[in-house]
């Protein structure tokens, strides 16, 4: 699945991105490589660009760019699953303890 | 006895918004100089502070996410570290989103740079109750850390002190390596291995660092090592290596690499840093919800440039009346305390007038600076860019061509420096053609002298908003037309942070706008005042002896007329003698030499002059026709211009239209077109620029001017 293509909300994770050329390059430097876990946040009101949320940051890139990275959804905002939970589970629960504790 | 300070060479590096222009500030203070990276339209800081018996020099480097070749930035920071061997970089790092930034640390790290690593937004960290191990984070990157809030200048010293430190080998910086898979590493190691039989090169780069870059493909790189006599085995390494891993499973080698170094970044963050992740919405997520939600964004976005112009010339115009008075007043008192020489005419009627012409719109110019360095600072402008992309891309601009486009509405000298933030060349010039096409703020009293004249009175609000939209149109249309043929090919991409949102302090905002204001009045200053010289002198030379001869005789005539019908008189004879001497001069003449080319357009020799006139300076064209038309009319009793101007039979509507779409189109004043040429870097491109404009104007002009005839006939 492209990114592109994502829905509203929808969490997921990156398995492949196209990175020649110098939009690749400016992907890989914004953090989207294999393995990344993304968050959709909107499309902009005029229906492209399109908002991420990556690494705990805010990007913002077009569906044309967006197109360059194929994902697999992982989950969806607010149905309760962390985001990457599958494979960090241990590790998450004890930190998200002291971190509220 | 003074005892010699010891001279430290420090530079900052970091992502953008990191705080490294906050962090700047704060340790150099008032000792800071801007100007430009050679050869490039970035700008460079530079400051220096004295600490402790050191003066410690800093370079502020460019922002940037990553170090490859790609952006003038990015080579201008590898560079600089690379060439100039600073004693001590300091890696600015913004703590509240340390996986992105630490990415930047990495290739830092590669570069072997001798770092202090600055740990910013500290105060933020903590407010948002998370935990970062700082021990155990310098273990893993070999640096010292220190934690600073840019803002409250809290930190520094201590952040100056590890610069000394580090300085005075007190502090050894463990030159960690980052290690990527076996099969990469193999191949780093081998052309490292060949790479170190060149000695001077060794010397001179890292050995991994540039195996690394070959790796990467990076263009610079492999520029440098071409040339060598160890290029004959590198390439023998490289290409091996290359083959043996590009069909490993997983992308291109260049993606494993970045993939390699952000594993190593998200597993330092994982081991270091502790606190509430993941789900909480945070203040920005809350306002993005309402200003760049899709029914709500354009309204929003369109209301708050509305804002912006409102507060830019609503707020303007008091300033604006007192500089002009000011100039008024200065010109005057000139006028009475020199002789009447030619001295005293080029500098009120020349300088003074000319100069004055421009600084009338420093008010409107800080203001526009203080919205947008405003709406830059709070995070807006990025959202702005993002909401209306769409419009730019189906242009073949990019979202981020509109923050220029929008500074052309007050004058096009500040909106080509804004370009700079243009990383394509292509996008970049094509937006600079485009920019003179939006109405700049010189440009408005001329429409209003027009439309006062011939448009009908309830016409004339529709006809001054239909001008700015016309030029907005033919702007988009060029733009257009400049991306699908000479600047073809790729633009850049759109793949931009949207910063969170963040209240900036007044006083980082004052100085940015300062700093802009600044090379706007330094820029147009010197241009203009040359300018006024060369206009004044096109004006007033050759002298019209025999009209002056004339002029004496009538004064004589009026000096026996009655006290009150003689000062009329006077008055009148001394416009006449202006208007002669204007026909006279060099520009009259030009205005006669063009009359044929600009026939077809409904227009005379006198709006030739005014037109030419109006190429110091837009507002000129003004001014030259109340000059002009004091010529032949003085029979009547008709006074101000815009009566003349109805008056006179051979002015009509059609060609008034023609004229507003020529003023609208033809090249912007000569301060304008010079800074142009600055930031374009080439004749060819300003030359093709003039020419352009000129065309347009002229076709535009044209074919307005024959429609409403053959319309109103
Ligand atoms: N709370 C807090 N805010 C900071 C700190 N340092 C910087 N800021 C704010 O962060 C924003 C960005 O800071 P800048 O200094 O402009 O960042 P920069 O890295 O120079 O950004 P560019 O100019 O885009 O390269 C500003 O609004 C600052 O006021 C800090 O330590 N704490």
């Amino acid at each position: 699945m492209k990114l592109a293509e994502l829905q509203r909300g929808d969490k997921a994770v990156v398995t492949s991105v196209d990175s020649s050329g110098e939009t690749g390059m400016r992907l890989i430097d914004m953090g989207l490589v294999a393995g990344a876990h993304l968050k959709f946040l909107r499309k902009a009101p005029l229906g492209d660009p399109i908002e991420i949320q990556i690494r705990g940051f805010l990007l913002a890139l077009r569906k044309e760019e967006a197109a360059r990275i194929s994902v697999e959804v992982t989950g969806h905002m607010g149905d309760g699953v962390p985001m990457g939970k599958r494979e960090r589970k241990g590790r998450m629960k004890g930190r998200r303890h002291e971190g509220k504790a | 006895m003074k005892e010699k300070l010891k001279h430290i060479k420090a530079a900052l590096a970091g992502n953008p918004n990191s705080g490294k222009t906050s962090l700047f500030n704060g340790l150099v203070g008032a000792h800071m100089k801007v100007g430009n990276w050679a050869g490039v339209t970035v700008e460079k800081f530079e400051g220096y502070v004295r600490y402790k018996g050191y003066k410690i020099t800093f370079t502020d480097l460019p922002g940037t996410y990553s170090l490859t070749a790609y952006s003038p930035e990015e080579v201008i920071a590898r560079n600089y570290i690379i060439d100039e061997k600073p004693d001590v970089v300091v890696n600015v790092v913004d703590g509240t989103n340390l996986e992105r930034n630490l990415y930047l640390t990495t290739q830092l790290m590669e570069l072997e740079a001798d770092m202090v690593m600055a740990l910013n937004m500290y105060d933020e960290v903590k407010a948002s109750g998370l935990e970062i191990d700082v021990k155990q984070l310098q273990v893993l990157f070999g640096c010292h850390i220190v934690p600073t809030n840019a803002v409250k200048k809290e930190g520094l010293n201590s952040l100056l002190d590890h610069i000394i430190r580090v300085y005075e080998k007190d502090i050894i910086v463990k030159k960690n390596k980052l290690s990527y898979d076996l099969q990469i590493e193999g191949a780093v190691d081998s052309i490292s291995n060949v790479l170190r039989e060149d000695a001077e090169l060794a010397q001179k780069y890292p050995a991994r660092w540039m195996a690394v870059k070959l790796l990467e493909a990076d263009q610079l790189v492999y520029n440098q090592v071409t040339g060598r006599a160890v290029w004959l085995n590198t390439e023998r390494v490289v290409k091996a290596a290359i083959a043996g891993n590009e069909d490993a499973p997983g992308a291109g080698l260049r993606a494993r690499i970045a993939s390699d170094r952000y594993a190593f970044v998200r597993g330092a963050v994982k081991e270091t840093v502790k606190g509430p992740l993941g789900e909480k919405k945070s203040i920005t997520d809350y306002i993005d919800a309402v200003l760049i939600n899709r029914f709500l964004g354009l309204p929003v976005f369109l209301v708050i440039m509305w804002m912006l112009f409102q507060f830019t010339f609503k707020l303007g115009e008091a300033p604006m009346g007192w500089i002009e008075s000011f100039f008024a007043w200065f010109g005057a008192v000139v006028k009475d305390s020199l002789p009447d020489n030619e001295l005293r005419s080029v500098i009120s009627d020349g300088i003074i007038a000319g100069v004055g012409g421009v600084v009338v719109f420093l008010p409107n110019i800080l203001l526009l600076f203080l919205g947008l360095t405003f709406l830059e600072a709070t995070g807006y402008m990025a959202r702005a860019a993002f909401v209306v992309d769409k419009v730019f891309h189906r242009l073949g601009l990019h979202g981020k061509s509109f923050i220029p486009m929008v500074t052309g509405f007050g004058c096009s000298v500040p909106a080509f420096m804004a370009c700079r933030t243009l990383k394509n060349r292509g996008d970049r010039l094509a937006t600079m053609m485009v920019i003179p096409f939006m109405s700049c703020g010189a440009k408005l009293p001329v429409y209003i002298l027009i439309i006062g004249a011939f448009i009908p009175e309830g016409m004339r609000g529709n006809a001054l908003f239909g001008i700015y939209l016309f030029g907005i149109l033919v702007a988009a249309l060029s733009a257009k037309l400049f991306k699908s043929t000479i600047f073809k090919g790729e633009s850049e991409p759109f793949v931009m942070e949207l910063p969170v949102y963040r209240l900036p302090t007044a006083g980082s905002i004052l100085v940015q706008m300062w700093i802009k204001a600044w090379m706007y009045l330094k820029k147009a200053g010197t241009v203009i005042l040359a300018a006024s010289v060369i206009i004044w002198f096109a004006g007033s030379y050759p002298k019209d002896t025999a009209g002056a001869e004339i002029f004496e005789g009538s004064a004589l005539e009026a000096a026996s007329l009655p006290e009150d019908e003689r000062q009329e008189a006077v008055n009148r004879l001394e416009n006449e003698l202006a208007a002669r001497q204007l026909e006279h001069s060099f520009a009259g003449r030009a205005g006669k030499a063009i009359e044929p080319v600009i026939k077809p357009l409904g227009f005379d020799w006198k709006l030739g002059v005014a037109l030419i006139a109006g190429l110091a300076a837009k507002e000129v064209v003004v001014s030259t026709m109340g000059t002009i038309y004091a010529l032949g009319d003085t029979g009547g009793d008709v006074s101000t211009l815009t009566e003349r101007l109805k008056a006179n039979p051979d002015y009509t509507l059609p060609m008034a239209l023609s004229l507003l779409v020529f003023v609208l189109l033809y090249v912007p004043c000569i301060a304008a077109t010079a800074v142009f040429h600055k930031e374009a870097g080439e004749l060819k491109w300003t030359l093709f620029y003039i020419a352009y404009s000129l065309t347009t104007a002229w076709v535009f002009a044209f074919l307005v001017y024959r429609t409403v005839l053959v319309f109103s006939a």
